[in-house]
Formats: structure tokens, C-alpha cells, sequence
């Protein structure tokens, strides 16, 4: 069975569409992120508390708001109604999530937990420890050092993959592969805004798999790209670039359909933890496809043809 | 068969029998009931067992993880021999530099901030040195071990606590991560490992004294703006004081007795008590005790906070504590309300924890007045049980209080000299409160204070929630690829299906091995790895395809599809590589259990695809004169 036949479609040729479709994918992710003033940042690295909680029977997110709206620990009264207060998962189950507080009571969380409790009785299980979920706070101290490292963590990758490209192929092809990544997180990142999803931990995971992915993509082309130009000499630059895409075809779409398949499996099945993982990974296969074809090569040509002018 | 394949087989064979051997043990693990674990556990074969297994996480098994920081700034304070204004002053601005930049270095700052205000800190540490170098590089390593010392009391405490495998290590140079797996009641846990366990007795200062504190805190907080914010309109209620007719309360009424100070102001009318008495208004006259209620707290541990009342305590030199837990009250209308006691305690300890050598959790013997009641039973060396009968022998008559972690569990009078050292300590909420700090004594007192900076506790049923729906999607994921290669690729399909299968088999065999431990991020990875193994093969496949399309025989497609295929293969993983490598580098927890998955995923799957089946495509191709290749 073959999905793709010998194809010779002219990629090079829509090439202006894509980066016009891309621009304006990144520019709306851009501008959904000034508007909120940067990335929404989970507690671990903004710092803060988190608590979900889960009750017996479906609970109305009104109520629970209403509930934390009055929340008083040793005469120090707290509004978390305007808070993040959400479902998770099923309906039962409740996530609250509250900034950090600097002269917040101890043990908070649990104080938290504890008025979500009583707030509710009849519609708790008996056995406390059945009734959290999980809960975590973590100090804004932590916060900005998890910042700096994750920061760190993506420039050093990309550090090195540059490094390895340059020395694998030539510059301009590390060139390129940076810039079809650096076009995938932008694009990943911009989406989760527009989304409202917050970027965790696990997001940041999520980024260098993608960044990982995306690679791994875009280097199977150019590997053919390199192939071809050692084999064949006549043929112009861009119809090489675009016979190797047109190529390396039938395997992208079949790698990118299986590894979609089993992020989407672990989307639909992998429970409310995993959900924005599984999500972050469902964009960056089809984003890190896209940008392969039509970022990354392209922007190859493009630095040859400038070279040789 | 090619004889010149037999040793490729018999390293696949190898790889697979250490595969399968390496993960038994896991297996045989996942099968045990309870029952038979415990009959294991007994037998001492458990912990090899476990030695041998694939970890859970604390996210998939529930369990709390907690990150302490030590106090350095308390720490180097409390070296310190003559403290002073200007050292205190120094410490609190280091402080406050490392609000704003968590990342600085304490010494360096310190280092710094001394040397900016002509701090000699010969004057604090001289038994440390002379100069300011020295001084600094000696209370750095006494601050390594001084966090060393609370490793090794904390590991104590939870040991005596009682928890399956905990893990407690140190990071960096002030830090120390702790995880509990399956630990319910993460508070007991959590108080366990706050506690300084820092246990001190004060003597109370007599009521007069107390009185006359109060009269003046009032008349300094008298007009202040700042305490409008933080005092609540329904503080100082008639249920929370006794009113006279004219609305206003005296402190001498507060505590029924007469004040000699006469309140020139308690006769005027106005028209607020907080106004007047900002302080003692929000108090309570428990008989022989002030009592703070809970709601009032808040606003006066703000209070307490201020400058100028500070300055007031400092000039009758005291300090007010407050007791560990609220007990309930009947209020004047009928209700109940749970209110604090307060105490005002010399300033000065006169007998600090050091000298416990042993402590028991019990319940107060028959006949005594905590009959029935969870008490902490102390012992003092000799030392202590000296200094400890000189304290009572000359304060007979006076209230001494006990302070543990600076809260006051009780306060009893003294009847009459205790010699021997022998104490005994009530106030607990339960036994298991008792017990937890008979541990807490008995392992020592910390060296410097701990806060927990990060707490995260994933409940069993969430847990268990991930482990199913993970599970799930691995084993649907599998299926679907499996089922996608095999129509896609037929026979050839299958051959990579095999290599799969083994490929996942692998990975759980070497984090076996490892002993390496399973988060949810770890599945996710897992079933990342199943995605993207299958890209290998289908490099080599699509090769082949174009080979046999150029018109090639089966084998010379085969050993063209691999040739060719094998540098992009490489060089396709090596990034990906790089990118796992610098995600375990760089995460903690959860997201090092993605990236080992990851790493090894993708190692395993270069081998299962360039080796395991070439090797068996070889076997195809070479022996028959296969003239079809089914791919």
C-alpha cells in the first residue's frame, strides 16, 4: 500500500503563500501575547498555589467562586473569586489556582483544601485524602530560577543543534533548521495563548520534544537535499531542494501520521494531567511537518541564491 | 541460514534474554497482592525485589515532595556571639537583596554588605578568625555543615516516622528535596520536616508588667494610620470584650485586676474601642490568661510587627508568644469562638532544647491533671537537669513556658523545685501530635530554621487515575501502529512491528536496570518512542521501495534501502538526542523521567531498526532466491 504516489508538486513554488500564512500565524501568537503581557505562566514558574479538589456530585463553578470569595484564616480575609477556578477532568472535580501571597498563613494550601471542604458538606467524600486531588504551592524564588533555567535549557539546544548541523551539512542548513524551529515554538507558544492554555513545566518538555521532532524532520530532507546535490550537478538548486521534498514525501507523511496518531491517543486517553502536554505535542507535529517543507528548505535555497549573487 | 549471520543473531538473542531478564522482576512485582508483599517484606525479599524494579513516580503513586531551603541568614545571625543593631541591619538587607535576586549568593552579599559599611565582623565571630575573608570562609563551611546536620536530622525524623522508601537529598548548597511516597496526611508530614524542633523555657512575665505594656501599646497605636488596614471593623466587638456602660474597655478590666496606671483616656467617650484601644481591644480575658481569638490574630501578629511596638517590648525586654493552638470559647451570645492565648515571656530563654537526651510520647498517668491526655514525657542530661533546678528553685510561684518551635504549649506555675530533670509537656491535639514531637525532640533541634519553598502532593486517586489512562494510551497507541505498519508494509510491516515491540521491551528494560523511576512525562515519552521509532524504519522501507522501483532484486534493494538510509537515520537522531540530553541536564523530577525515556527510546530504536531487522531481512533475502520482496 502506498498513500503517496511519485509526487512533483512545486513546493519551492508556494513557498511566498507559506511564509505569508506563517507570518500571520506568529504575528496574531505575537500580538495574543503582548495583549496579555507575555505567556501565561503556571506556578511553577510564576509561583503560587494550586489545589484540586474532588467532590461526590457535579459541582457548579458559581458556587465554589462564591465559596472563595470569603476565605478567612485567623481573622486574614482572602477573594480568590476572581481567581482561576475551573473544572478538571470530570465535573466533580474542581482546580483552583491561586497567586502567591506574600504574608500568606502557613501550610495555605492545606487551609485552602480545608475550606473547600467544609464549604461543601454532603457533597465530600468522608475520607479527607479521597477528596484532594493533589495540591502545590510553590515560592515565586523557585519560580524565576525554573525561568532562567528553561530559558537556558532552549538556547543551549539550540546551541548545540546549530553546532551539529554546521558540522553534519553547512552553515546555511543549520541556519535553516533553526529558523523552522524557532518558527514551531513560536508558533506552538502563540497557539497556547491564543488558547489560554498556561505554559508549565511539562510545556516547556513539550518545546525541546518539538524542537526534537521538528529536527529530526527537517534533517531527513536535507539529507536528501545533500544526497542529491553530490549526485547531480546540472540541475538548478531549487529544483534539487524541491525534487528532494517531493522525495522524502511519502516518508514525512507517514512518520508525521503515526507520531499524530499516538500524541492524539494520549490526548483523548491520557487523562487532565497530560492533556496540554499531549496538545502542546499534537500542534508541534503538524507545525514541525509544515516548517520543514516549507520553512526550512526554503530559507536554504534562499541563503544560496544570495551567495551566489 | 547465512553462517555469516549466526553471531548477528546471537547478540539479538542476547540483547533479548537480558531484556526479559532485566524486566522480570517488575513484572513479577506488578503481580503481587498485598498479602504476599508483606509476606516478601518479612522474609527480607522484598527490598531485593524492589531493588530490581521500575520506579513509580510520585505523580502516578501519590506521595508529597518537598523542597526545604535553610535560613542561611538566621543561621550565620545565630553564630553570631554579640549581636547588634548594625549586624542585624546588615543580615536584614542582605535579605532583602535576596528577595529580589534568588539566585545571589548569600556570602557574596553579605561579603559585600559588610565590607560597603565597615562591618568588622571580628567583633561577632572572632572565634572564626580575624579578618572578613577568613570569617566568611569559615561560616561558609560551618553553614555546609550545618545543612549537613539537617539532612542527617531530618532523615532521622522520617525514618522514626515511618515511611516506605523516602528519598531525601540535597541540592545545591541550601537546599534539601525530600519525597514521601503514599504518605496521606501530607500536613503531619509537613510539620514534621518544618519543625526546628527548637525547644526553650521562659519564664512569664508577672501580670503588672503585662498591664502596663498593654496600657502603653495602646496609647502608641492611639491615631495610627497604619492600623485601620489592618484591624476589621467587627474585630473589637461586645463579644470579644468586656464593655463598660460607656462602651469603652480597660485593661485592668481585661484582666481583673486593678491597674495601678490610671487610664486618663479610658474615661472619655469616643465613639470607637479600636480607635482608643487598638491593642487590648482585640483581646480576651480568659481568667488567668490573655486570650487572642482566631479572627483577631491576623491583625495582631501585624501589630506586633510594628516598629513602635517593638520598641515597647524591647524596653520592658520581652516578647509576646502566642500558644500552638487555639481551644474554644463560649462567647457572650451564646456562641462558640476559638481563641489563642498570649503570653508576654522574658526575652531571654533560660534553658534552651540542647539539653533533652530523651523523649516519649504518652498519655498522662492516672491521678494527674492531664490524666488520659497526650503528653511528651523529657529527660535532661545533667547539665541541663542542673540549670533546669535552679530556674524552678528561684522562680517558685511563677509561670514558666515551655516553647517549642516558638510557640507556647503550656505554661504551668511553678510549685516548687524540680530536680532530676524530669519534665513533662501537654498541649497536644492528639497522640499522634505527642509522638511526632517526641521524634522531632529526640532527633535534635535543627542548626538553622527551614522553609519549604516548594510542596507538591499528588493524591493516591489521581495517581492511580494516571497510571490506568497512561497505561491505556501506550497500549492503544501500540495497537493502532502496529496495525498501520502491518497493512501499510505487509510482511516487511511485520518485521517492524517485531522490532517495536522489542524496542518498548527494551526501554523498560533498561530503566529497570537503571532502577531509573516512571512519570507520567515518562509515559508520555514512551509512547513518543513508539511514534517515533517507527520513523526509522519507515526511512529504511521507503528506500527500499525506491530501489525495487529502480528495478533492483530484493537483496541489492535491501542493502541499498539500509546503506542509504542509515546516515539520515543518524543524523535525524543525534538532534533529537541532544534536545533529550539537554532536557535531563536542565529538569527536575518529572520532566528527567521524560527525558531518560526519551534518551533511551531513541538509542534502542536506532539499534532495533539499523541491526535487529537488517539481520532479519538478511535472513529473508540470503538464503532463497527471493525474486518478491513483500514491503
Amino acid at each position: 500500500m502506498r498513500i503517496i504516489k511519485d509526487t512533483n508538486i512545486d513546493f519551492m513554488q508556494q513557498r511566498k503563500l507559506a511564509f505569508i500564512i506563517s507570518v500571520v500565524v506568529i504575528l496574531s501568537g505575537v500580538i495574543s501575547l503582548l495583549v496579555n503581557g507575555g505567556p501565561k505562566l503556571s506556578i511553577d514558574f510564576k509561583g503560587g498555589t494550586l489545589v484540586s479538589v474532588q467532590y461526590n456530585e457535579d459541582m457548579d463553578i458559581m458556587a465554589v467562586r462564591s465559596a472563595m470569595g470569603k476565605l478567612s484564616v485567623d481573622g486574614q480575609d482572602f477573594d480568590f473569586s476572581r481567581e482561576e477556578i475551573k473544572h478538571f477532568g470530570d465535573l466533580g472535580a474542581v482546580l483552583i489556582r491561586v497567586p502567591h501571597i506574600d504574608d500568606s498563613p502557613q501550610n495555605f494550601a492545606q487551609k485552602i483544601v480545608d475550606h473547600l471542604y467544609n464549604s461543601f458538606p454532603g457533597m465530600v467524600p468522608e475520607d479527607k485524602s479521597d477528596f484532594i486531588l493533589g495540591k502545590g504551592t510553590v515560592s515565586p524564588k523557585i519560580g524565576s530560577e525554573l525561568s532562567g533555567k528553561a530559558i537556558m535549557a532552549i538556547i543551549s539546544a539550540l546551541g548545540l543543534i546549530l553546532l551539529y548541523i554546521s558540522i553534519r551539512f553547512e552553515f546555511r542548513f543549520a541556519l535553516g533548521a533553526i529558523a523552522a524551529l524557532t518558527h514551531d515554538v513560536f508558533v506552538t507558544l502563540g497557539l497556547f495563548s491564543l488558547l489560554g492554555y498556561e505554559i508549565s513545566l511539562p510545556i516547556i518538555a513539550a518545546f525541546l520534544t518539538i524542537v526534537g521532532y521538528s529536527l529530526n524532520d527537517t534533517i531527513v530532507i536535507f539529507d536528501r537535499i545533500r544526497e542529491n546535490i553530490k549526485s547531480s550537478k546540472k540541475e538548478s538548486y531549487n529544483t534539487i531542494v524541491n525534487r528532494s521534498v517531493n522525495e522524502s514525501l511519502s516518508r514525512t507523511i507517514v512518520t508525521s501520521l503515526t507520531t499524530f496518531l499516538v500524541v492524539f491517543i494520549l490526548w483523548f486517553f491520557g487523562g487532565e494531567v497530560i492533556h496540554n502536554f499531549a496538545l502542546a505535542m499534537m500542534i508541534g507535529v503538524i507545525v514541525g511537518t509544515y516548517s520543514s517543507i516549507y520553512i526550512a528548505s526554503p530559507i536554504v535555497i534562499q541563503l544560496h541564491e544570495n551567495s551566489i549573487k | 541460514m547465512n553462517s555469516k549471520l549466526t553471531p548477528r543473531f546471537l547478540i539479538i538473542a542476547l540483547v533479548l534474554t537480558w531484556a526479559v531478564w532485566a524486566i522480570w522482576p517488575t513484572i513479577q512485582y506488578q503481580r503481587l497482592s498485598e498479602a504476599e508483599k508483606e509476606t516478601l517484606r518479612e522474609e527480607g525479599k522484598l527490598e531485593i525485589l524492589e531493588s530490581r524494579t521500575i520506579k513509580q513516580g510520585l505523580d502516578l503513586k501519590g506521595g508529597m515532595y518537598i523542597v526545604l531551603e535553610v535560613d542561611l541568614p538566621t543561621l550565620v545571625e545565630n553564630l553570631a556571639i554579640n549581636k547588634d543593631a548594625k549586624l542585624q541591619a546588615a543580615l536584614s538587607s542582605v535579605r532583602d537583596q535576596l528577595l529580589i535576586s534568588p539566585e545571589a549568593d548569600f556570602f557574596a552579599l553579605f561579603s559585600n554588605i559588610s565590607n560597603d559599611n565597615n562591618l568588622k565582623l571580628s567583633r561577632y565571630y572572632y572565634d572564626f578568625g580575624s579578618s572578613n575573608e577568613v570569617i566568611l570562609t569559615a561560616l561558609g563551611e560551618e553553614s555546609e555543615d550545618a545543612i549537613n546536620r539537617v539532612l542527617e536530622i531530618l532523615q532521622n525524623r522520617i525514618d522514626q516516622f515511618g515511611v516506605a522508601e523516602p528519598t531525601i537529598q540535597k541540592q545545591g548548597n541550601q537546599r534539601i528535596i525530600v519525597e514521601l511516597a503514599g504518605v496521606q496526611d501530607s500536613d503531619r508530614a509537613r510539620s514534621l520536616l518544618e519543625s526546628t524542633a527548637l525547644l526553650e523555657f521562659f519564664i512569664v512575665k508577672d501580670i503588672t508588667t503585662t498591664n502596663e505594656l498593654m496600657v502603653k501599646i495602646d496609647q502608641t497605636l492611639r491615631g495610627n494610620k497604619d492600623i485601620s488596614s489592618i484591624v476589621k471593623d467587627d474585630s473589637a466587638d461586645t463579644k470579644t470584650s468586656i464593655e463598660k456602660d460607656d462602651g469603652t474597655v480597660s485593661v485592668s478590666e481585661l484582666f481583673g485586676e486593678s491597674s495601678t496606671e490610671n487610664n486618663t483616656d479610658s474615661s472619655s467617650v469616643t465613639p470607637s474601642i479600636v480607635a482608643e484601644q487598638p491593642f487590648s481591644s482585640l483581646l480576651r480575658n480568659l481568667g488567668s490568661t490573655i486570650g487572642v481569638p482566631a479572627k483577631n490574630s491576623y491583625a495582631l501578629r501585624k501589630m506586633l510587627e510594628l516598629p513602635e511596638v517593638k520598641e515597647k517590648l524591647a524596653a520592658v525586654g520581652g516578647k509576646f508568644v502566642f500558644s500552638n493552638k487555639a481551644q474554644d470559647y463560649p462567647t457572650v451570645d451564646g456562641d462558640v469562638e476559638s481563641v489563642y492565648s498570649l503570653f508576654l515571656l522574658e526575652d531571654q530563654a533560660e534553658l534552651t532544647g540542647g539539653v533533652v537526651e530523651e523523649a516519649k510520647a504518652n498519655l498522662g498517668p492516672q491521678g494527674t491533671t492531664s490524666a488520659g491526655q497526650p503528653i511528651v514525657n523529657l529527660s535532661m542530661n545533667s547539665d541541663g537537669a542542673r540549670k533546669w533546678s535552679i530556674v524552678t528553685g528561684s522562680n517558685v510561684g511563677r509561670q514558666v513556658a515551655i516553647v517549642l518551635d516558638n510557640k507556647v504549649h503550656m505554661a504551668p506555675n511553678i510549685r516548687e523545685k524540680i530536680s532530676g530533670g524530669g519534665t513533662l509537656i501537654e498541649g497536644f491535639a492528639n497522640i499522634d501530635e505527642a509522638k511526632d514531637i517526641a521524634i522531632v525532640l529526640r532527633a535534635g533541634a535543627l542548626p538553622a530554621p527551614v522553609d519549604i519553598i516548594e510542596e507538591r502532593v499528588v493524591g493516591p486517586s489521581l495517581g492511580a487515575e494516571s497510571v490506568k489512562r497512561g497505561t491505556q494510551s501506550v497500549i492503544i497507541g501500540l495497537i493502532i501502529v502496529l496495525i498501520f505498519m502491518l497493512i501499510y508494509y505487509r510482511v516487511s510491516g511485520s518485521i517492524a512491528d517485531f522490532a517495536l515491540i522489542w524496542n518498548i521491551v527494551l526501554v523498560l528494560a533498561v530503566l529497570a536496570s537503571l532502577q531509573a523511576t516512571l512519570t507520567l512525562p515518562g509515559i508520555a515519552g514512551l509512547i513518543l518512542t513508539v511514534g517515533m521509532s517507527i520513523d526509522a524504519n519507515v526511512i529504511i522501507f521507503e528506500r527500499i521501495r525506491e530501489e525495487l522501483r529502480k528495478g533492483k532484486t530484493p537483496r541489492a534493494a535491501v542493502d541499498g534501502g539500509y546503506n542509504r538510509a542509515l546516515t539520515t537515520i543518524i543524523d535525524a537522531n543525534v538532534t533529537t538526542l541532544i534536545a533529550a540530553l539537554v532536557l535531563w541536564q536542565f529538569g527536575t523530577g518529572p520532566i528527567k523521567g521524560f527525558a531518560t525515556v526519551l534518551f533511551w527510546g531513541i538509542l534502542i530504536s536506532m539499534f532495533t531498526a539499523i541491526f535487529v531487522t537488517r539481520t532479519i531481512f538478511n535472513s529473508f533475502t540470503s538464503g532463497k532466491n527471493l525474486n518478491k520482496l513483500s514491503i
